[in-house]
This record gives C-alpha cells, structure tokens and sequence, in this order.
C-alpha cells in the first residue's frame, strides 16, 4: 500500500518492461551471438570422441544428454581446467573458503560461543560470503607517502605466490596442475618468496609499526626455513624423488610418519610459523605492534592477503600429507561402477546418471582419502589458535635455530641407518616397488 | 606458593601514634602542631621549611615507606593552599592500618613547596597532578607539567576555588 | 679565508652532528595508544632500539572528567551516581570507600545487616572486575579462549548482582547509611548455586591458561618488581603482593564486618609478571570463599539503611577511608566545612598509583614484554584518570 507511489500508472510500468527486454534482445543479437559465433568458428575445435567438435555438437549437448559426458570429459583435462578449477585455484580458493568458516565456528564452539549466526538459513554458513562484499564495497585507504606500485602489487604478489604453491600440490595419481621433477625444491623456493613480499609491503607502507612487523616476519621465515627443509629431507631419501607425487607413491606400504615421528613434528611446527598463525603470528602481535605488516591493509587488499594466507594454510597441510602422511592412499571404500550395471545397459538416462566413462572409482578414492587427511591437518593446525597464547621474538628464534634443526637430524640419522641396513629405501627390504 | 601466613594487624597502632607524635613533638615543639589524633589517623601539620626534615625524621625512624595520597586544599578566605601528604607503611608491622598525614600550608599567591620526591618516590605522580590542579610548584620535582589536563589548556589550575564548573 | 685549525674543527663538528644523529636514528619512537589495541584509552610514549625499550613516558588523562572537581558542587548523594564512573565494573568498591568516609564524617553506623550486603556485593563487584581484568590479560597475550571465558562467566555474577542492586554494571548500590534494599528473596540459595558453578570454571583457567607452558615462557622471570622497589614506589594491591608484601586492607584494616571473616591474603613471592597475574586469580577463589562466610553470618533481618536526610550535614572536619578494590587500596580524603557539601575530595586509587611502575618496569624490557608487563599492572585508565 505505502510502497506505490502516487503517480504510479500501470502502462508506464509495462512499457518499460517492454523497453528492457527490447534492449536485451538487441544487444543479444548485435554482440553476443556474432561472439558466441566467431569463437566456435574460428576457434580451432578438439576431436572428441572421434568427432570434430563442431558448433552443432557443441549445442547439441543441451539436447541429447549422452553426448555431454565425453565433453565434459574432455573439458576437465585440459590445462586451463586444472589450473583454474579443479586442483588448481578454484578448488583450493573454496577449500580456504571453507577453512575460514570452520575456524570461526570451531574456535567459537572452543570458547564457549555460538560463532556466525545469521548470514545464511543454517549456521551463518553465508558469512564469508557477507564479508567478503563488505571487504569489496570497502575504501582502500593508501597512506600517505606510501611506495603506490608495491602497495597495490604487493597483494596480488601474495596472493598468485600461494597459488602457485598450490599448483604443485597432487591430489590424485595424475592429478597436478604442474608436475615437475623438482617439485618439492620448487616448493621452497616459491615459500621464499613471502618475507619479501611481507617486507616489501611493510616498507611500502610508510609507517612504522608495519616496519616492525615485516621484520619480524623476515626474522622468523628465515630462522623456521632450514628446519622446515631439512624436516622434508628424508622423506626424498626415502623416495629417491624430489617429485611430490612419487614421493607420494613411495608411500603405499607404509606412511612415511612411523618412520620419522620426529620430522612430522617439526614440520608441522614450522608450517604454524610460515603460516604466521597463533603461536607464532608475531608479525601480526595486535597487542604489541597493532596489526604487524597488516595494519595500513584495508577492503580488498586485507581480504587478498586473507585469501593468500589461506591458500598457504591448505597448501602446507596438503605438503604434511604427501610428505609424511601417504599422500592419497587409503582403504578403496567407493563403488567401481556409480550405479552397479550402467556401463553395460543400453539406456542413456542411466548412463549419464551413473557417470559411465567420467566416473572412476581410484581417482575419486584417492581424491577423498587426500581431503580428509588433508582436514585433519588443518584442524590440527586451527586449533593451536584456542589454546596457546603467543610467544616472544627471542623464544621463537631460539626454538628455531636451536632445538627444531637439531631435533630435524635426529631423525636423518635414523633414517639413513635404515636405509644402508638395507630396510627401507629403494631396493630395500621393505619397498614400494 | 605458600598462601598461609598470618598478617598481624596493629592492634595496639593508637598507642603507636601516642609515640610517633609525643617524639615529633619533643623534637620540634613548637614548629609542629598536632591537628587531631584520632583511630589509626592522624595529622601534623608543619612549617613549610620543615616539611623535608620531618619528612625524613618519619622514614628513618618509624619505616614510613611510602604516600598513600598527596594532595592539595584551596583556602581562598585565609589565602593559604594545604598540601597533605598521607604517609603509610608495608615495612613496619605495628605501622600497617596507621596513616599519618603530614601538612603544610603554603601562600596561595606564590605556591612554592618543597618536593618529598627524593624521600618517597611514590609521591612523583601526586605531586605532578597537585601542580597541574593547583598550581603548587614543587622545588625539585624534576617534572613540573601537565598530566592529566588536556595538553591545550589555558585556564586557571582547575581545582582552585575561583574556577568554577560552568551553570554552577 | 679560513685557517686550517678552523677547517678542522668545522670537520670535527660536523663529525660530531653525525654520530650525534645516528644515535638518534637507532631510536623509534612509538605511541602506544590511544587508538593501539593494546592500550586502553591512555597513551604512552615508547623509545625502542632494536627489540629493546629504553623510554617510557606515560600520559595519561584521555579520560580525565573532574570527578573531584564535581564533588564539590553536589550534595554527598548526589555524587554516588557519577563517582561509579570511573570504575564500573567495581562500583560497589569505588562508592564502599566514599560511604565510609561520609559516615565517618557525619559519625553514623550502618545497620549489620547492611554493612554484611555491602560486604556481599563488594566481593561480587570483585570478582566481576577481575574477570574482566583477567579476559583481557587474556587477549593482551594472543589467547583468544582466555578473552572469551572470563568474559562470559563474568555475567553469572552480573546476574546476581542484578538481582541484588537492579542494575546490571553501574549499580550505584552503597550509599552513606547503609545500602540501598534489601537482599531480594530467595537471593541466598540462588548466589550459593552460582558461586558454586563458578568456583569450579575457575580450576579450568588453571588448565587452559596458567598451566600453559607458552604462557610461563612468556610472562616468569619478565618484569620483575622486587619487594623493597615495590615497597618504594608504593605500588598497592595484586602487584605489591605479587611482589611478596602480604598487605590487604580487609586483614591490616579490617572495615564493617571484615574482622569477622577468616580469610587468607594471598601473595607470590617470585615478583614476576605471571605472580602479578595469578595473584588476581588467587584472589578470586577467596573471594569465593569469604562471599560463603558472609551468606552463612548475615542476619536474617534488621535494618540494611541508617535513614539520612538528602542534603545532611556533618560537622567541618576531614576523613580519611580506604578499602581494599579489585585493583588495591582504594582511599578517599574527604574534607567538609559544615554544609552539605564536600569541601574537597580526593580519590587515591590503585591503578593511579600502580602507574609508577610502569616506566620503571618497562624500561630495558623487550617490545614483546610490554602487554604482560602493561596489564599485569592492574592498571584501569579509566580510574587513574578520574
């Protein structure tokens, strides 16, 4: 009643209703179908099955569903499809997604809270969403005299060099956006590059308690590096590969973890100290130096960094699970056909339904088996975050320099003990091959 | 950690004052006037020159340690500024629940005192604020300026009789 | 034309200016607050080098309203209502001392009843202050669990304080003869059920928080104030006996009903920053204790209020009261020249006086100490500003 204004008339409403769908209708016809064509005709197309995949098959795909799965399935291994969606950054970008959301409402059920509530029908699950428009609607403030082309570089900087950690990451036998031969060196080299971004940006702030935090972040990313390699050491001993997914591979006996205990530990010491999460965010020490490095970010530029440490925190539980927790293998608990008998029928409907040709059982165990072994270690790795109270520079730089690097040779020793007894190893007693 | 110890309260501290006056009385007879003796309280009041001597006579010979409270009364009428000092001690046992409040009076056209910094360094923030509420210089205070007043103020020292709250 | 004697010393100065400003560029100076997060609303002035601090310059007074200044304009009830300000978590102590200096003026006593009341809501004022102290010691260390514990079992005993006084923070409870009602009905069973419950959340701040091994890394052995420097600066309450002095008001000076309560005064004699943090705590599980005493010897009836008329008078003279508060001795000097109105008053609070050590402690110390050190203090900007 009160929400009609007074001088509302049903034919100015309608006509421009009519006017809309006119506009959409013209620009549909003038630009995007002359786009639509010009890819799918002057775009060379792939064989799919046998066939050249022309415009007609391509939108005959709407129309007879059994010819969607080879499609898709040709789509999905492609380059661009693993880079950009599965392993790649879209998987892990919405594994982030989800870590944040898990943190919030583990930490709130840890102290007693209830955690985000009303964005979203069920349990705030849309609070991440309702943030993230309000980082984006947010203002960026630059600080005066501040170095503008590091500034604004400096967070997409951070968030593409976790991304392209994640790119070295298997989560399946084969599935690798990059699979290279050096891959964990890869690893490490690309983790170095945060305390120069962190430093970079810090400088770049013109301010002086992001000054502070970016050299504490330089300080602790060097003094927690060597433990962090060294701990991933026997493991490519125990190998003979630098390359995550035979490092991984190597491990279907057993888990690399009964063997060296110790390096778990450390590792996963170190990764809560390249993170920069609770015990050891000093970078970030809100009491002491505001936010560290974080304290002129602002809107988008804060989430981009966000994005990025997440990134980092999914791809550092995934590097615990391929080095010392067997990567992708488990007990095979799925199905080898979706729907038992589909491959053989002849009804297309069940065909689709049941996968037939995109379904693979191994891959979609190991892909699970991964995940869940991957959750665990980032559970692991929030909870820290209730329990422990933030340490001090000068304790954290002892620890790492002086206990976590020598407790990391304690179990080289022992590992190389087994493998010139002849045990473990390649052409060991007990070996994978 | 070994919680349990028993405190033993002064019971017998209004005799301990009866002391402490009688003997600051026989020291400076006349210069010192007891103002009132009452349960574990009392108060002297002293010349202005003798606010340093009496000050350290107290500590060394009694264990007065430290200030609970300095402070300063504006008396426009008899154009005096009081200045208290309340003295307490964690050291001497019988001394405990005893607070004696050692005063001066000092002219309130050109407030000048003595600072009891070097003798009870508990007073440094007390005496900052008595300057900046009431204008009272402390000779030897080595920071005689503003604390708690915002850093732009210009009136007169707030807590004199004369600055009065405004619609008041 | 100038000689070459000149010439050198132009050098010779301008060597000097050198090295003279490069030590001043070792030197960062930081201002920590008001808007730092691990402030308050207070400001202080830090010179680091390196890690290490080497000035300190408190400057206090982002909150300063005259509350002394006001005293003397209203009548001595009017003043109860904005003296809890300063302090509202601890209303019931800030205005406990005030009452008693008044009483002491004006020479009246409180009904027994109302002096055990006032006893049972100071302590539970206690406790409430002190875990909000202790929440935010909590998070001063990055421990987010340790924020949100005490701050949410804080509001079992605002519950209870609810019911008492009918306010939930600034109760505005005691006042000059007495307090202000009774206990409501069935508050004694209810306040025993809650202590109770409470008693047993303080053993699980020992696991998550005390017993910690990152926490004691952190916060033994740093800021050490020892007793003879604690005893010189005349610092009071949880940090002079952190510091191994064992002086509390309630046991040197027992007021009201004190004197019949047996209680213990808890202290450490290791003067640290993690004593000056458990000494609170300490404290709470006696308050626990002395808040049952109280709820077993109260009278079952009698009068909780000596009837005063709104503007009385008492004779001129002055007074000098002071209780033991969340944050230690907590005195009022109350002078009156005959009317109903104070001449002058003067509060001496604890976190006024607790202060002094902060550049003491913090100079010499790492970045990294100053939130232990800084809060371990018991220090509430709000109080020392008044």
């Amino acid at each position: 009643m009160g929400s009609i204004t007074p001088d509302f008339r049903f034919g100015n409403f309608a006509g421009s209703i009519v006017q809309l769908v006119l506009v959409v209708v013209a620009l549909l016809t003038v630009l995007i179908l002359p786009i639509i064509f010009f890819t799918l005709f002057f775009v060379p197309l792939p064989v799919v099955n046998g066939q050249v995949l022309t415009p007609y098959l391509f939108f005959s795909m709407m129309v007879d569903p059994s010819r969607t799965l080879p499609i898709i399935k040709f789509l999905i291994h492609t380059d661009y499809f693993r880079a950009a969606v599965f392993p790649g950054f879209g998987f892990s970008a919405l594994i982030a997604a989800a870590t944040i959301f898990i943190e919030r409402k583990l930490l709130a059920k840890m102290q007693l809270r209830i955690g985000p509530l009303y964005a979203g029908k069920i349990e705030g699950i849309f609070q991440l969403v309702a943030d993230g428009l309000k980082l984006i609607a947010k203002e960026i403030i630059v600080p005066s005299g501040a170095d503008k082309p590091i500034f604004w570089l400096a967070p997409i900087l951070f968030v593409s060099t976790s991304a392209a950690v994640v790119s070295l990451i298997p989560v399946a036998s084969g599935w690798v956006v990059a699979n290279v031969n050096v891959g964990l060196i890869a690893i490490f080299g690309i983790l170095g590059f945060f305390p120069l971004i962190t430093l970079l940006f810090s400088w770049a702030s013109n301010s002086k308690y992001p000054f502070i935090g970016g050299l504490r972040a330089l300080h602790q990313m060097i003094a927690f590096e060597i433990p962090f390699f060294l701990s991933a050491l026997p493991a490519v001993i125990l190998s003979g590969s630098l390359n995550l997914s035979d490092i991984a591979r190597s491990q279907n006996i057993f888990w690399n973890i009964f063997v060296m205990p110790i390096n778990a530990f450390v590792f996963y010491i170190s990764s809560l100290a390249e993170l920069e999460r609770i015990p050891f965010d000093l970078p970030e020490a809100e009491s002491e130096i505001v936010a560290g490095w974080l304290t002129e970010t602002s809107g988008m530029i804060f989430g981009l960094i966000q994005l990025g440490s997440y990134l980092k925190l999914y791809a550092l539980s995934a590097l615990f699970v391929i080095l010392f927790l067997g990567g992708w293998y488990g007990p095979q608990i799925f199905p080898h056909e979706l729907i038992p008998g589909a491959s053989a029928s002849n009804i297309s409907l069940l065909k689709i339904f049941g996968l037939v040709g995109l379904y693979n059982a191994v891959t979609v165990n190991s892909i699970f088996w991964f995940m869940v072994k991957t959750f665990v270690i980032i559970l692991l790795m929030l909870i820290t975050r209730g329990i422990n109270p933030r340490i001090r520079i000068d304790i954290l730089l002892h620890t790492g320099w002086y206990k976590l690097i020598v407790l990391t040779f304690i179990n080289l020793f022992i590992v190389l003990t087994l493998i010139y007894g002849g045990i473990l190893g390649p052409g060991g007693m007990i070996s994978p091959k | 950690m070994d919680n349990q110890i028993e405190s033993s309260p002064g019971k017998n501290s209004i005799y301990i004052s009866h002391d402490i006056l009688k003997s600051l009385v026989e020291k400076y007879n006349t210069k010192i006037k007891i103002v009132y003796d009452k349960r574990n309280r009392s108060k002297i009041m002293v010349e202005p020159e003798n606010l340093v001597e009496t000050a350290i006579f107290l500590r060394d010979h009694y264990g007065f340690d430290h200030a609970e409270s300095a402070s300063g009364t504006d008396y426009p009428k008899d154009n005096e500024i009081e200045i208290n000092y309340h003295l307490g001690s964690y050291s001497n046992q019988d001394l405990l629940p005893y607070i004696l409040v050692l005063s001066t009076k000092i002219n309130r056209n050109d407030p000048k005192s003595n600072s009891l910094i070097n003798i009870f360094p508990s007073v440094e923030y007390h005496e900052r604020e008595t300057y900046e509420m009431l204008g009272v210089y402390f000779i030897g205070h080595p920071r005689n300026e503003r604390f708690l007043l915002p850093e732009d103020w210009a009136d007169i020292p707030p807590l004199r009789k004369e600055f009065r709250i405004k619609g008041r | 034309m100038s000689t070459l004697e000149e010439k050198i010393d132009e050098a010779k100065n301008l060597s000097m200016q050198i090295v003279k400003d490069s030590e001043e560029d070792r030197l960062m100076t930081l201002s920590v607050g008001p808007q730092h997060p691990g402030s308050g609303h207070f400001r202080f002035v830090i010179k680091i080098d390196g890690d290490y601090i080497v000035y300190v310059d408190p400057d206090p007074g982002y909150v300063h309203r005259g509350h002394e200044k006001m005293c003397e304009y209203r009548n001595f009830f009017q003043n109860i209502p904005h003296l809890e300000r300063p302090v509202i978590h601890d209303s019931c102590n800030i205005t406990y001392s005030y009452s008693l200096a008044i009483e002491d003026l004006i020479g009246i006593t409180v009904p027994r009843r109302g002096q055990f009341i006032r006893a049972i809501a100071s302590e539970l004022n206690r406790l409430v202050y002190t875990e909000y102290w202790l929440a935010i010691y909590g998070i001063f260390l990055g421990h987010s669990t340790m924020f949100m514990w005490p701050a949410g079992d804080r509001e079992l005993i605002i519950d209870l304080l609810e019911r008492l006084t009918g306010h939930r923070v600034t109760h505005a409870f005691n006042i000059p003869g007495g307090v202000r009602n009774d206990m409501p009905y069935n508050f004694k069973e209810k306040c025993l059920t809650q202590v109770n419950y409470f008693e047993k959340r303080l053993k699980e701040y020992e696991h998550i928080f005390y017993n910690n091994p990152l926490l004691r890394q952190r916060t033994e052995g740093v800021g050490i104030l020892s007793k003879e420097d604690a005893i010189k600066l005349g610092v009071t309450g949880s940090v002079l006996r952190a510091s191994g002095v064992p002086y509390d008001i309630r046991k040197v000076e027992p007021y009201d009903v004190y004197d019949e309560i047996d209680f213990n005064v808890q202290y450490m004699k290791t003067c640290d920053s993690f004593a000056r943090a458990y000494v609170p705590y300490l404290d709470m599980i006696e308050s626990c204790h002395i808040i049952r005493q109280l709820l077993d010897k109260i009278p079952e009836s009698g009068d909780v209020r000596e009837k005063l008329l709104s503007n009385v008078k008492g004779p001129p003279g002055e007074s000098f009261k002071r209780i033991e508060s969340g944050r230690g001795a907590l005195s009022y000097h109350i002078v009156s020249d005959g009317t109903s109105r104070a001449y002058r008053v003067k509060m001496s609070v604890g976190s006024f006086r607790n202060l002094l050590a902060l550049p003491f402690l913090l100079v010499g110390s790492k970045l990294g100490d100053m939130p232990p050190i800084y809060w371990s203090l018991n220090y509430w900007p709000v109080e020392a500003d008044r």
